[in-house]
C-alpha cells in the first residue's frame, strides 16, 4: 500500500502541493486529475524522490521513504515515467532498455524482459536499432512505459501518458497499463488533464486544484460528478 | 623528407596528449555541463610532483602513482567544494569563476612549494636519447611511447563509455540526470567518478607531455588546456574518437607550422582552424546534433 500523508511541496514562495493525503491500494489504478499547474507532477515527483516535500510523508508498505534517494527508490520498485517524452534520445531503443534495466538491480533475465517488451509492442522490436529521438510520439510513449515497467516494479507513476497522442495509441497504452496493474497486484498512479480519459481506466480518482485535494472518490462517482469546477479558477 | 617526418611524428605525439586532456574535459562536461578551466593546473601539479619526488630520490613508479592519486583527489575535492554547491542554482555560471579559481589556486600552491622556476623532468619512459628509425627518419622512443599510451587510453575510454554498463550510466547522466536517477543510476556517484577519472587523465597527460617537453613549471598547463579545448570542441564535445582525431590533426599542424614557418604562428593557425571547422560543422567533426522530437 502506498500512503501519502499531509504532503506539501513548495518551490521558493510558490506553493505547488498543499497538505495532500491519500492511499493507493495494490491492484488498482489511481488517477490524479487537474488542470495544468494543479500540482500533479510535483506530487508524483515527491513519491519518486525527485522533489523533497516541505512537509508530510510518503510511506510504502509501512516504510517511510523520506531518507531514500531517487535511485534507491527506483531499486525498491518505484518507477516514474516523466511527462514530456523523457527518454535517452541519442541512444537506440535497445540501449534505452539496457540502461533502464541494469542499474535497478533487477532479478531475472534481461533477454526475457526485452522479449516481453517486444511482444507487448511489436513496433519497438522493428525499431530496436533506431535512435529513440527518431521514434514517433506514440512509439516513444511505448518505450517510456516499457522502460518504467521493465523490471516489474510494484509502484508505477505515469505523468500525462496520453499527452499529444492519437486516440488509437492512447487506448493501446491504457490497455497495457490496465493489464499491468491487475497482473501482479501493482499500484499505478496516472496524472491526466483529460479527466474522462483517466477515469475510464482508473479505479479511484483525486481531483487537484491549486495544489490541494478538492474531490476524491471512485472513478464512477467522479465521472458522474461535474468536474468542470476543477478546471476553473 | 626526414625533417617533415620528424615533425609529423612529434606532432602525433603531442596531439595524442591533447586528445587525452580533451577527454578529461569531456568527461566532466558530460556529467555536469561544467568546463573545468582548472584542468591545466591539475596536470601541471601531477607533473611537478612527479619531477620533484623523483628528484628527491623516490622510486619512479611510486612517484607517478602518488601524483596520479593526488590529481584524482584534487578533482574530487574541487567537485565537492567548488562545483557542486554552485550547480544547485540552475543557470548559475559560478563554475566559470570557481574552476578558474581552482587553476590559479593550484598554480599558486605549486609556485610556493616548488618555486616558479622550471624543473627538469626526469626520463620515466626510455631515455631521451633512445630512438628508432621509422620510414627513414629517426624518432625518439619517448615520442612513440607517449603516442601509444595516449591512444591506448583514449581507445579504452571510448570502449568503456560505449559498451560497459557504467558507460551507459555516464551517457545517461549526461543526457538527463533526473531520468537517469529514476532508472536507478546513482547520479552523484557517477559525477564523482567522472571527476576522479578526469583528474587521472589529466595526471597521465601532464606526465606524458612533460616527458616530451623535458621541463615543467607552474605556468605550463594553460596553453595545453587551450589546445585541448580546441581538440574537444573541434572533435565534437561528447566524442572521444573525435577528440583523438582533432587532437592529432592539431598536433601535426602545430609542429609543421612551427617547423616550416614560425613557432609563433602555430597557435594562431590552430585558432583559425577552430573557427573554420566550427563555421562548417558547429557540432564539431564527430559531434552529434541533439535530436529532439517534439
Amino acid at each position: 500500500m502506498l500512503e501519502l500523508s499531509n504532503l506539501s511541496v513548495s518551490y521558493g514562495a510558490i506553493e505547488a502541493v498543499n497538505s495532500v493525503s491519500f492511499t493507493a491500494q495494490p491492484g488498482s489504478i489511481t488517477a490524479l486529475i487537474g488542470a495544468n499547474g494543479a500540482g500533479k507532477s510535483s506530487l508524483l515527483k515527491t513519491i519518486s524522490g525527485l522533489v523533497i516535500p516541505k512537509q508530510g510523508r510518503v510511506i510504502l508498505d509501512g516504510q517511510d521513504l523520506a531518507l531514500i534517494k531517487p535511485h534507491e527508490r527506483a531499486r525498491l520498485g518505484i518507477a516514474h515515467a516523466l511527462e514530456g517524452r523523457r527518454i535517452f534520445h541519442q541512444h537506440t531503443v535497445e540501449e534505452n532498455l539496457i540502461t533502464a534495466w541494469h542499474f535497478r538491480h533487477p532479478k531475472g533475465d534481461f533477454k526475457r524482459a526485452q522479449e516481453q517488451v517486444y511482444s507487448n509492442f511489436p513496433i519497438l522490436a522493428e525499431r530496436r536499432r533506431a535512435k529513440a529521438g527518431t521514434l514517433s510520439g506514440g512509439q516513444q510513449q511505448m518505450l517510456i512505459l516499457s522502460m518504467a515497467t521493465l523490471h516489474e516494479p510494484q509502484v508505477v507513476l505515469l505523468d500525462e501518458p496520453s499527452l499529444g497522442l492519437a486516440p488509437i495509441i492512447i487506448s493501446q497504452i491504457y490497455d497495457f497499463i490496465r493489464g499491468y496493474a491487475q497482473e501482479g497486484g501493482r499500484i499505478v498512479l496516472i496524472s491526466e488533464q483529460m479527466a474522462s480519459l483517466a477515469l475510464k481506466v482508473a479505479d479511484h480518482g483525486h481531483v487537484l486544484r491549486h495544489g490541494a485535494l478538492v474531490q476524491s472518490g471512485t472513478a464512477e462517482q467522479l465521472s458522474g460528478a461535474g468536474l468542470a469546477s476543477a478546471y476553473l479558477s | 623528407m626526414d625533417f617533415f617526418l620528424q615533425m609529423i611524428f612529434s606532432g602525433l605525439s603531442v596531439g595524442a596528449v591533447y586528445a587525452l586532456i580533451a577527454l578529461g574535459l569531456n568527461l566532466t562536461f558530460w556529467t555536469t555541463r561544467v568546463l573545468n578551466f582548472g584542468q591545466g593546473s591539475v596536470l601541471m601539479i601531477a607533473a611537478m610532483l612527479t619531477a620533484v619526488m623523483i628528484g628527491s630520490g623516490l622510486n619512479m613508479l611510486l612517484a607517478i602513482l602518488i601524483s596520479l592519486a593526488v590529481a584524482g583527489a584534487v578533482l574530487i575535492i574541487s567537485e565537492i567544494v567548488a562545483i557542486r554547491p554552485l550547480l544547485k542554482v540552475s543557470g548559475s555560471m559560478g563554475w566559470v569563476v570557481s574552476t578558474l579559481g581552482l587553476g590559479i589556486f593550484l598554480q599558486g600552491v605549486a609556485s610556493l612549494a616548488f618555486g616558479t622556476q622550471a624543473v627538469a623532468f626526469p626520463d620515466v619512459l626510455f631515455s631521451s636519447s633512445a630512438s628508432v628509425q621509422l620510414f627513414g627518419a629517426w624518432v625518439s622512443m619517448q615520442y612513440i611511447a607517449v603516442f601509444m599510451i595516449s591512444v591506448l587510453i583514449v581507445g579504452l575510454m571510448e570502449l568503456f563509455l560505449r559498451y560497459s554498463t557504467w558507460g551507459y550510466g555516464v551517457r545517461a547522466v549526461a543526457h538527463d540526470p533526473d531520468l537517469a536517477s529514476l532508472m536507478g543510476i546513482p547520479v552523484r556517484k557517477v559525477v564523482l567518478y567522472s571527476f576522479m577519472f578526469s583528474g587521472l587523465l589529466a595526471g597521465v597527460a601532464g606526465i606524458l607531455v612533460s616527458q616530451i617537453s623535458g621541463t615543467v613549471d607552474p605556468g605550463f598547463g594553460l596553453h595545453l588546456l587551450i589546445l585541448a579545448f580546441i581538440a574537444a570542441v573541434v572533435g565534437g564535445m561528447g566524442s572521444a574518437t573525435g577528440a583523438l582525431i582533432a587532437g592529432l590533426a592539431l598536433g601535426v599542424l602545430e609542429k609543421l607550422i612551427a617547423g616550416y614557418y614560425s613557432p609563433a604562428a602555430a597557435h594562431m593557425v590552430a585558432f583559425v582552424l577552430l573557427v573554420a571547422v566550427l563555421a562548417i560543422r558547429p557540432q564539431g567533426l564527430l559531434g552529434k546534433k541533439e535530436m529532439v522530437k517534439v
